[in-house]
């Protein structure tokens, strides 16, 4: 019955246009003026960043204020009531040395994954600063950023880890991202323009080098959002140890 | 500075509810101080930009300076500069109010507060923009905020909440469907270029299937009766210091946006607009009865007054179904004074739980004596939810009723008049047990200082009492500024 009623309008009306024609409405209202414009005024070779964090930055703010959202909502409901016994990641860590060990005297994954994090660290950066010409940017280097902090943490064993945060200081700083994006537009707004008109960024360059650099912002912004919202859901997941569903 | 009043009016509670966290952690006062100075920032702006609004006509404002289809626009006009200023009130008031309730510890306060922070950032935005895709943005940012703070009510509130995120999950993706389908046939999402697009014809087909999708959405975000299963469990135990910006804000604000939709971008001349329309106007007469009648039928202050609002939501969207100017204006006066009407209600529960530690009506024995303040707002509230004529609730049903009369639609007006004789029944029920049962010696929990609560539950309350007045007597006031933009919208 449902299926019937949700189908039937469907079949009954043809609304939908075929795939990649390329005479349908969508590409040929907006999308031409962004094909002949986005160069010229965003600076940036590639047009899919051109159109999310330039001419539709306003949406990919709030997007990220998203990750945000999702982060701390983690936090505050799934991890606010913790077990009133729980083992410390780190002596969860000690009770695991002998599965840690590198038993068949080949690869050491502590060695070895200590090697690759800062190798995908620089790739992370690379990803982040070539972002404005390539694709995207900011989320896969936010992506990378959290997921080597998440292999550092589950895979690696240290007595002493460099560098640990707790869930609310990694919320903290996924806040501290959307933030950074914020301020880019009202820093705009300073300099005389509208929010995020980034050729009125109060710096004495060129124009078009401003859009690059309000892009680049606006890419840092969202990269610490997104680590720090990976990095929160991790804490939040390892504090809350006992599960409902395991009673083992 | 002036021109940018309307970005910053939505982007300085987001920069607060980003700090927050943050700031709680330096120093656990830190945290709230910022939010609080934002969201009464922001309600200052929100008064000045109403003025301006008022003075200068429509205000577009083009975010990054690309001329409105190809950037995204915010467009505040009479209608929603009104209803702005009442978010940011309720919701500055919120922030004061929420402080009382909810976990001691000062982190995990911070966190909610900036939740709540992000809540508000989210419907000043839905009410302020301009732009299909954002709407939906800020309606994401409205719900998962809501979905949070409803789980925070504690177990309870954690089933709810799941039963509200599976059920407005559903609701955002028909929306995401239906301005997929827009967006597929006119190649824009702008709404204004929309409007324009659709009204050259050709496009019935499209936009009947598109609307079936969007009335349902708007339906279950702002519990319309068919769609409303999720709403009194979510409304009872949300968590009470923030409950109420949720139950008295947040389901008008996809109302306004369903009438963005029928009278601004599809427009009267839409050849399957009346059958829509009554369709709108069989579901809002059954909540109105369905409302009233279950809320007669509960002993929990806080479910009763969560399907009053069921039959509530019913008078905005008669108001919708009517669809002339004067039951348009009847429609969002009852939008803004319901607002206060209802959060107030929740502030004097909260109160009322705040200083006895209950919620159940039978309990309420003569509590006036020790809550003067609250009791007023309790009576003023119920009389204008009932319709007596200083108070805003009648005001609104009297412009309802005369929309309804000038097209001759005599249903509408009798089930107002018996929807009105049944919050009666059960709104004079509650009078009662405040002023006239006998009391039950409920046990004080705060008896600190000269007044009978905390300073920031007492200014909500007496913020509220006077609203509810103040748009009753101002009722023409409004009406007017109102019709600066419904002057010509609607049938």
């Amino acid at each position: 019955m449902l299926i019937v009623v949700i189908t039937v309008p469907f079949i009954a009306f043809d609304v939908l246009p075929v795939i990649g024609d390329p005479e349908s409405a969508p590409n040929t209202h907006v999308s031409d003026y962004y094909i002949e414009h986005a160069i010229d005024e965003c600076n940036s070779p590639n047009m899919v960043t051109a159109v999310i964090v330039d001419y539709r930055a306003f949406d990919t703010m709030f997007e990220t204020t998203v990750m945000f959202l999702a982060g701390i909502a983690v936090v505050l409901i799934l991890a606010n009531r913790p077990r009133k016994r729980i083992p410390s990641a780190g002596s969860y860590k000690r009770s695991m040395t002998v599965a840690g060990r590198a038993i068949y005297n080949t690869v050491n994954k502590d060695v070895m994954i200590s090697a690759i994090e800062p190798v995908i660290l620089v790739y992370a950066i690379y990803v982040l600063f070539h972002g404005e010409v390539s694709l995207g940017g900011g989320f896969q280097a936010g992506a990378l950023i959290g997921m080597t902090y998440l292999l550092d943490t589950m895979a690696v064993r240290r007595e002493k880890p460099l560098f640990r945060l707790n869930k609310f200081q990694s919320g903290a700083i996924a806040g501290l991202g959307p933030f950074i994006y914020a301020v880019t537009g009202i820093v705009s707004i300073i300099g005389g323009g509208l929010y995020l008109e980034y050729n009125k960024l109060p710096l004495d360059i060129h124009q078009a080098e401003l859009h690059s650099i309000g892009i680049t912002a606006v890419e840092v912004g969202v990269t610490i959002g997104v680590a720090g919202t990976i990095i929160t859901i991790l804490n939040a997941l390892i504090e809350r140890i006992s599960f409902d569903d395991d009673n083992d | 500075m002036m021109q940018n009043l309307p970005v910053l009016i939505i982007v300085t509670p987001l920069c607060s509810a980003l700090l927050c966290l943050l700031l709680t952690l330096i120093n656990k006062h830190f945290g709230r101080a910022v939010v609080v100075i934002a969201t009464a920032a922001s309600l200052v702006m929100s008064v000045i930009q109403l003025k301006s609004v008022i003075e200068d006509g429509v205000i577009h404002y083009a975010i990054g300076n690309y001329a409105p289809p190809f950037g995204i626009e915010l467009v505040i006009d009479s209608l929603n500069a009104l209803i702005i200023v009442v978010i940011a009130l309720i919701g500055f008031m919120t922030v004061l109010f929420a402080e009382n309730f909810g976990d001691k510890r000062p982190v995990v306060k911070g966190g909610a507060n900036a939740i709540l922070a992000l809540l508000i950032t989210g419907l000043l935005g839905m009410t302020s923009t301009g732009d299909m895709f954002n709407l939906y943005v800020f309606l994401e940012i409205t719900s998962l905020s809501a979905y949070c703070l409803i789980a925070l009510g504690g177990s309870k509130g954690v089933v709810s909440a799941y039963r509200y995120m599976l059920v407005g999950t559903v609701a955002a993706t028909f929306y995401l469907l239906g301005i997929g389908i827009l967006y597929s046939a006119t190649g824009t999402l702008n709404m204004g270029d929309l409007a324009t697009i659709l009204n050259e014809g050709g496009f019935d087909e499209v936009m009947l299937v598109s609307m079936s999708f969007l009335i349902v959405a708007f339906g279950i975000k702002m519990a319309l009766f068919p769609f409303h299963g999720w709403q009194p469990s979510a409304y009872t135990h949300a968590e009470p210091g923030t409950r109420p910006l949720i139950t008295g804000v947040m389901g008008k604000i996809p109302a306004l946006a369903m009438f963005r939709f029928f009278f601004c971008i599809y427009g009267t001349d839409f050849i399957y607009v009346r059958y829509l329309l009554v369709l709108l106007g069989i579901f809002s007469v059954l909540g109105m009865l369905y409302g009233s009648i279950m809320a007669m039928a509960q002993n929990d202050i806080r479910k009763m007054l969560a399907y009053s609002s069921v039959a509530q939501i019913g008078y905005i969207s008669l108001g919708f179904a009517i669809g002339t100017p004067v039951a348009l204006a009847g429609s969002f006066l009852h939008m803004m004074g319901h607002a206060f009407m209802k959060g107030g209600l929740f502030f004097c529960t909260g109160a009322i739980r705040y200083k006895f530690g209950t919620t159940d009506l039978n309990e309420f024995g003569r509590i006036y004596k020790k809550m003067p303040i609250t009791s007023g707002l309790l009576v003023i509230a119920s009389l204008s939810m009932i319709g007596i004529p200083p108070t805003a609730g009648f005001f609104s049903k009297w412009y309802l009723a005369l929309g309804a009369a000038g097209r001759h639609e005599w249903i509408y007006i009798a089930v107002l008049v018996i929807s009105s004789l049944l919050n009666a029944v059960y709104f004079f029920r509650l009078i009662e047990k405040v002023f006239i049962q006998s009391s039950k010696g409920l046990k004080d929990r705060w008896s600190k200082g000269e007044l009978e609560l905390p300073l920031t539950i007492i200014l909500p309350v007496v913020v509220c009492f006077l609203a509810i007045l103040g748009i009753g007597v101002f009722n023409v006031k409004l009406f007017d500024i109102l019709m600066l933009t419904l002057e010509g919208v609607g049938l």
